[in-house]
């Protein structure tokens, strides 16, 4: 009975153990300094892993850039006038003179290479050296830009409406602080008049946009749910005093285990930066403590006795919910990528120091408090008359006295759900992570209506012969295939070595549309490449073929960021493969396969950390209630929780992405509780009443599941409630993953506590015969 | 008649010494560079090496003959890579307007003229541009003697040099000059945001003839991690070019004695 004496201690030594709290603290704040951050959401896979290590690979291979900014600029009248001509050539300008960013390989109107014919001359050159002036000028510029298909859905759209310039940024570069130096420049160049609009794309915005936002939000929402709980407790039990205890329990336990964390020399990743909200969440468990001392304190009249009895009461549900809540994410250690085992680490830590808070901190805490205030409260807690009380035991009536409907009606809901989880789709989507209306969804959407899309992803084409890139046969395959991975809806355009081979044939046949093909023989393709790389800036052959050409990599640019459209490139390679043999190789890269992978790793080394953990807690709560029979009832709201609200995600047509997936493991912290609490103090007044032993009657057990009901149940409608206030604020988030924790968090508190309250008491009465059976 | 014109501008603007000296001293680097000889031929094997590591050859002779008024012509015949064998390539090269250039297309049997807009823009896929390999205009910047020092054992003038045109992808570029041979030793070429883009290194220096010639140079962008290294065989001066080699007749079938 250590933790007894842990109580007992506490409330001897009120001051001590106040004082000792404070102290380490203390101890892990002066670790805050240290902190390092990283708010690249893809740091989640490690530098080691397969797709990165490809990736590099490729991208050194074909002098390729992680990350490339989109610039979109759209004049409804049209972007080929003088004015947004010469205000796209000065951002231009600016935009090659900006740090991170890779000049020497941005691709504009000024920088693109053009390699025409003119009555017998090649010319050979940026394709807009000087912004026209002239009407003469202009028509020439339009007739160069619509006659060359290489440009055509990548730097104008097909209506002359959408231009684009390309930004490939250095490695390290950061994508939004880019991107907010290319949005100084647009407003310094007076870039947006004329009806001239500027909108900027891509990964790296979006990406370490979220990052950033991420983290802003974490510090603003936080504090924000906190001070909502610290509200509503203060509502709930009119004492100051207590309600800041319970919010410094919260606090301190986030402060001990972030403080571990960069002690220990972690950078904080986004992925830990929602730590301190998880807390939160799992610090409520400790309203059941409050919730139960007021009701004893107005039995007993003693504050100490009540404190050590109340602790004597609920230590064993709340040691086991915290138990149950730490193994859960405790599991998450075992996985596979680093931040999510930091996660969970860090997550059970924070459990387990709050549930040490409760056992000293806390009972220290309520030796300071008046006993006049006490008195106030503790009269308004009454069993039989409170209105509350009466309104929680109608809820457990209701399963109570019609248990057989109520099963079934469950029953066919959790149906309903399965039907709906079957249509869940994964997928994840880095630009639908910001809402609809914010500049970087607006930005995207509008480029890619009208251009081939700012999402890229690559198709590498591997020979084992050198040289065969050359061949005649290789390049009319991959202009095969480029025809083919056309036909799909998130295709917007594809480049390859035969695009630039056949422009090359073309040219030097004097714009003879009938040569726009891929020339007969081996020397032609050697000779025009050769050209071309006397002509043309020499990445652009590099980015298309290898040295030996012996790879040739097929540009895809994709119009959607979600995850599965590179599935269904890679699922038609395969497929047009199959059709049509080859001895080449065809393997996917680039940053859409990038976020493809990442957004399946994540999200499956989750489920597979959530579905462990699922087995654990189950293995705890059999443990904890010493029966399995009442650990297969206790799971049942959690069971139930979980699958009815992912049969609303598949219903509801919502991704199973990346933070839906992270959310799962909440669920566990805090749907089990509610049912260990239940389970555990019913149990506990069965048996406190039952003195004679043997089995209950049936009136005992409608008379204990209604007193559950109202007592401890009270602390679990608190629970809920308080939960579900604090984190609706997250509704109001600009990033959809801090909407859907916030809708989930509300959701799953109503519906566990919901289900605690009447499903629960439904399947004791029902199957009382069966759990009682032998009595355990 | 060069240092003639030279003594004469001299003469005629007495201001800034300093800098006039620096514009000199580029002058006299340009001349020993690309003008020395009254024709030249060299075989060069140049490695195109990608970041990487990867390497690509190209291989192939070069010939030059100087004309009066500074101007020039060039041949070049291509035996590497493969698949470009007997492809052939002119420069008509004036010292006021831009060149005039010839291709010539084997596999089509073809002779195209080609109008280059970018001096600036790569040879063949290396490192070098153009104007890398026949010399840019010395009229083209300004010039700064920034210091003297030694570079290796070398004594050597280090001269700033700013384009004047805003259009050039470098914004200034730092020589150092080899005071007994006046041949650029090492050159740095800066960016517009004024970070390190280009090295040129003069790696190994030979006399041939009584000239002093670079016979094997490195360019190195350290931006893309991609470099260009340039040996010389076969190197010789005064050879008798004629001028009739220097046609788009001789492009189609180079003389075997010239090019080999």
């Amino acid at each position: 009975m250590r933790k007894f004496s842990l109580v007992e201690f506490s409330v001897n030594h009120p001051r001590l153990v106040v004082v000792l709290s404070v102290l380490i603290t203390g101890l892990f704040m002066t670790q805050f300094p240290k902190i390092k951050t990283d708010t690249n959401p893809k740091h989640m896979l490690p530098a080691t892993s397969d797709v990165r290590v490809w990736n590099n690979k490729v991208e050194k291979t074909f002098g390729l850039y992680k990350d490339v900014i989109v610039v979109g600029i759209r004049n409804d009248k049209g972007v080929l006038n003088p004015a947004t001509l010469s205000s796209m050539q000065r951002i231009t300008d600016r935009i090659l003179g900006l740090k991170g960013v890779a000049a020497r390989d941005v691709s504009s109107f000024e920088t693109i290479d053009n390699v025409t014919s003119e009555g017998g001359t090649l010319k050979v050159g940026p394709l807009m050296p000087h912004a026209p002036k002239t009407a003469g000028g202009i028509n020439d510029l339009k007739k160069q830009l619509f006659g060359n298909p290489l440009y055509l859905g990548r730097i104008i759209s097909k209506d002359g409406k959408t231009a684009a310039i390309y930004v490939p940024l250095e490695e390290g570069a950061n994508g939004k602080q880019i991107a907010d130096a290319i949005r100084k420049i647009v407003k310094e160049v007076d870039g947006q008049k004329g009806g001239d609009e500027y909108y900027i794309a891509g990964d790296p915005v979006a990406r370490d946009t979220f990052g950033v936002e991420m983290f802003k939000l974490m510090a603003v929402f936080a504090p924000i749910a906190m001070m909502v709980m610290f509200l509503i407790r203060y509502l709930m039990f009119r004492d100051l005093f207590l309600s800041i205890t319970l919010m410094m329990d919260a606090m301190m336990s986030i402060i001990w285990s972030m403080g571990l964390l960069i002690g220990l020399g972690f950078p904080v990743h986004i992925m830990s930066s929602m730590a301190p909200v998880f807390l939160m969440a799992i610090a409520t468990d400790s309203m059941h403590i409050f919730n139960e001392f007021y009701f004893r304190y107005r039995e007993k009249k003693d504050k100490k006795t009540a404190i050590i009895e109340t602790m004597n009461a609920v230590s064993r549900p709340v040691r086991n919910t915290a138990l149950a809540t730490a193994a859960g994410f405790a599991v998450l250690m075992f996985m596979h990528i680093v931040p999510v085992r930091i996660f969970g680490g860090l997550v059970a830590f924070g459990t387990i120091s709050l549930r040490v808070l409760s056992f000293s901190f806390i009972p220290a805490m309520f030796t300071f408090v008046k006993d006049k205030n006490l008195e106030k409260i503790a009269r308004s807690e009454d069993i039989d008359t409170g209105r509350t009380a009466r309104f929680l035991k109608k809820l457990a009536g209701l399963g109570i006295h019609k248990p057989a409907a109520t099963v079934i009606i469950g029953l066919l809901l959790f149906a309903t759900a399965v039907a709906g989880i079957s249509k869940t789709v994964v997928n994840n989507n880095l630009v639908e992570w910001f809402k609809k209306g914010s500049p970087i969804r607006v930005a995207d959407t509008v480029i890619n209506r009208s251009l081939g899309g700012t999402s890229l992803g690559y198709i590498v084409a591997i020979s084992n012969k050198d040289g065969y890139m050359k061949s005649p046969e290789a390049l009319r395959y991959i202009e095969g295939l480029q025809r083919d991975l056309q036909k799909l809806p998130v295709v917007g355009k594809t480049t390859s070595v035969a695009d630039y081979v056949k422009q090359i044939n073309y040219v030097l046949h004097g714009n003879d549309p009938k040569y726009y093909l891929v020339p007969p023989t081996e020397q032609m393709i050697g000779q025009y490449l050769f050209l071309f790389s006397m002509s043309a800036k020499p990445s652009d052959l590099d980015n298309v073929v290898d040295y030996p050409f012996q790879r040739a990599n097929i540009w895809v640019q994709l119009k959607t960021w979600n995850a599965r459209a590179m599935r269904e490139v890679i699922k038609e390679v395969a497929r047009y493969k199959a059709a049509h043999p080859t001895p080449m190789d065809f393997k996917p890269a680039g940053i859409a396969y990038f976020n493809l992978v990442w957004n399946n790793e994540v999200l499956w080394d989750m489920v597979k950390g959530f579905a462990l953990a699922l087995i654990v807690v189950f293995a705890i709560l059999a443990y904890d209630f010493r029966s399995v029979k009442w650990a297969i009832v206790g799971y049942m709201p959690l069971l139930f929780t979980i699958v009815l609200i992912y049969g609303v995600i598949g219903f509801s047509g919502k991704d199973f992405d990346m933070p839906i997936s992270v959310l799962s493991t909440l669920s566990l912290g805090m749907a089990v509780d509610f049912a260990i609490h239940f389970v555990s103090r019913f149990r506990r007044r069965l048996a406190e009443k039952n003195a004679g032993g043997g089995r209950p009657g049936k009136e005992l057990i409608t008379e204990s599941l209604l007193w559950t009901a109202a007592r401890p149940g009270k602390g679990i409608m608190r629970n809920a409630v308080l939960f579900a206030s604090a984190f609706s604020v997250m509704l109001f988030a600009p990033l959809t993953p801090y909407v859907t924790v916030g809708a989930f968090i509300v959701s799953m508190m109503m519906l566990s506590s919901l289900l605690t309250m009447i499903y629960l008491p439904a399947l004791v009465t029902l199957f009382s015969g069966w759990l009682f059976d032998g009595g355990k | 008649m060069k240092s003639f014109i030279l003594a004469l501008v001299i003469a005629l603007i007495p201001c800034s010494a300093f800098a006039l000296s620096a514009t000199e001293i580029m002058t006299k680097s340009h001349e020993a560079f690309y003008y020395p000889g009254k024709d030249f031929k060299a075989r060069m094997v140049m490695k195109l090496i990608s970041a990487g590591g990867q390497q690509r050859i190209r291989e192939l002779t070069l010939l030059r003959k100087n004309f009066p008024g500074d101007k020039q012509k060039y041949f070049i015949y291509f035996f590497q890579p493969a698949d470009v064998k007997d492809m052939t390539f002119m420069v008509y090269k004036y010292p006021d307007r831009d060149s005039d250039r010839w291709l010539y297309i084997p596999a089509l049997n073809m002779v195209r003229r080609i109008a280059a807009q970018d001096k600036r823009s790569s040879f063949v896929g290396s490192d070098f541009s153009y104007e890398d390999v026949s010399g840019r205009n010395v009229n083209e910047d300004v010039h700064t003697l920034v210091r003297e020092e030694k570079l290796g054992a070398r004594d050597c003038y280090v001269v700033k040099s700013v384009p004047k045109a805003a259009d050039v992808e470098f914004s200034y570029k730092l020589s150092w000059v080899d005071k007994a041979s006046y041949l650029p030793l090492k050159e740095q070429y800066y960016d517009r945001r004024g970070e390190l883009l280009k090295v040129f290194t003069a790696d190994e220096v030979k006399t041939v003839k009584g000239f002093p010639t670079i016979t094997k140079r490195t360019m190195k962008n350290v931006q893309s991690g991609h470099s260009t290294v340039v040996t010389f065989e076969k190197t010789d001066y005064n050879l008798g070019l004629s001028d009739s080699l220097f046609s788009e007749r001789f492009m189609k079938r180079p003389p075997q004695q010239w090019i080999e």
